[in-house]
């Protein structure tokens, strides 16, 4: 059964990447750059530093959005959990705001405010990924055991040692899926937040691409994501998450 | 040391706590507001317009006849883009049930393919592929929404009661009861869940393609207001989506997952 499953799965790619090939001969090459020819332009891509600098560009942009969103988020989850006055605000407020605003809205704005820089891009992606961090740490600290922590309350009298040594720990399994979440939705509205307000990056890449009509450029940047996204998750998120689980029980 | 329960914060505290909850989380919004009125005023204009400028444009976006039909094309796109992207993911998932060896191709091939795809991928393609049209506007939205239907319905799918579908096995043989009587009512939350976030992401990611795609929609405008140079109309369109999200929020998936849930 498995085997069968396998195959079918390969023969899937191969008919896609066949379907690509055959469509690719049928329309215009603006429209649609083939394999080969995607192929041949994601290799002068790697080889070429300029382009290669756009990359790390886009990858910084979205590392540091993620960290500073991951903070904020945290922090106003724990300040809220914490300090059981602030909650309202915290989720009652804050949170739906932010869920709410769009993301091509924040980039428009921060493009206004600070102009076409990376703070724009990583101020934009930002904003977008903090209600999924802070949603996600308030489920976390919704289910804490109590137990456990009044456990540790007859082990140790310091607060600090408590939330470092049993707190913190328990919510490793919400942490970790926060940040496989920003991951992905980062990259989505990267590129977005690059080709509005930024003079660098793939999502400036994309801008000129689409503007002389050069689609070999397209595909390799859609080609170059998907594999980043798509070998991130499958060597990196799932295995940490699956053994997270393991561990924690919960996630 | 005993915390409120995070889930319900003004219910269980004390009524003193309760009124100082109450006062700092109005106290922001007007704080917000004020602290945006004053630098309003020592700022530009075409940076940061003032609030009264802004409540102006958005009272426009839902009376004006023009800017109306802006906002009802965009109502009625994300609505259909929703509807298309719940059922091609919802059979997307249903698949492998009825052909178990389709379980690879569905969750390890077409799901991350989707879920990595660049958003504005989809959205420059789409014009070079359709040129400027509705249709452009809805293929772009429903090609980001799809993973997020598939995934949480997958999802749904795998949680599902097993012992509850044997057990409805040992009462009929006909699928389709079982599928309409058991299946279906067990994934109800799911589905109700997937909307949600479909209906979430449409607002906030896959209005870009209302940016390319086409000449109409808040998307548009938005587009419009940053070439012009008309900050109002921008920040006006930013609120008008923020309110819209959460009409259909209060209005339709708050009371759906209600009565899902019992």
């Amino acid at each position: 059964m498995v085997s069968r499953e396998r195959l079918a799965a390969h023969g899937f790619t191969l008919l896609v990447i066949a379907a690509w090939a055959y469509a690719a001969t049928q329309v215009p090459p603006i429209a649609m750059s083939g394999p080969w020819t995607t192929a041949k332009a994601l290799w002068a891509f790697v080889t070429d530093a300029n382009q290669l600098k756009h990359m790390g560009w886009s990858l910084m942009h979205v590392g540091v959005a993620i960290a500073v969103s991951f903070v904020v988020g945290n922090a106003l989850a724990f300040l809220a959990h914490y300090v059981p006055a602030t909650a309202l605000m915290v989720h009652g407020r804050i949170s739906p705001f932010l869920n709410a605003f769009s993301g091509i809205g924040w980039a428009l704005l921060a493009l206004l405010w600070f102009g076409a820089t990376h703070l724009t891009v990583i101020f934009s992606i930002s904003m977008v990924l903090i209600p999924f961090a802070l949603v996600n740490m308030k489920e976390g600290l919704a289910t804490l055991d109590r137990e456990l922590i009044e456990m540790g309350r007859s082990y140790t009298r310091s607060g600090l040692r408590r939330f470092l040594r049993i707190t913190i720990p328990s919510l490793y399994p919400f942490m970790f899926a926060t940040l496989r979440i920003s991951f992905g939705v980062a990259w989505k509205v990267a590129l977005t937040a690059e080709l509005i307000g930024g003079g660098s990056g793939f999502g400036y890449l994309f801008d000129l691409a689409r503007q002389d009509y050069r689609t070999p450029i397209l595909f390799v940047v859609i080609v170059i994501i998907i594999a980043f996204v798509y070998c991130a998750d499958r060597l990196v998120f799932e295995p940490v998450q699956r053994r997270l689980q393991r561990h924690y029980g919960t996630g | 040391m005993e915390r409120a329960d995070a889930r319900n914060p003004a219910a269980t505290l004390p009524p003193r706590q309760r009124l100082l909850s109450r006062l700092l989380a109005d106290g922001l919004v007007v704080a917000a507001v004020l602290a945006w009125w004053a630098m309003s005023n020592a700022l530009p204009a075409n940076i940061l317009p003032s609030p009264a400028a802004v409540a102006a444009e958005l009272w426009l976006l839902f009376t004006d006849a023009v800017y109306l039909g802006h906002t009802a094309m965009s109502v009625v796109r994300v609505l259909l883009s929703v509807t298309l992207a719940l059922a091609i993911g919802g059979l997307l998932a249903f698949w492998p049930l009825g052909s178990p060896w389709a379980r690879a191709i569905v969750h390890e091939r077409i799901q991350p393919f989707f879920n990595s795809f660049p958003s504005i991928g989809w959205a420059i393609l789409a014009v070079i592929w359709f040129r400027v049209s509705d249709f452009t506007a809805i293929f772009v939205q429903v090609a980001i929404l799809i993973p997020f239907c598939l995934i949480n319905i997958g999802a749904g799918l795998k949680e599902l009661d097993r012992e509850a579908l044997e057990m409805a096995r040992s009462f009929t043989r006909t699928r389709r009861k079982i599928l309409f009587k058991i299946t279906l009512p067990l994934l109800l939350p799911y589905i109700v869940g997937a909307l949600r976030i479909a209906y979430g992401v449409a607002w906030k990611i896959a209005l870009v393609s209302e940016l390319f795609g086409t000449g109409s929609g808040i998307g548009y405008l938005m587009g419009e207001a940053q070439q012009s140079a008309k900050p109002a109309l921008l920040y006006a369109c930013c609120f008008a989506i923020v309110l819209i999200f959460f009409a259909g929020e209060k209005l339709v998936l708050d009371p759906l997952s209600r009565r899902v849930r019992r």
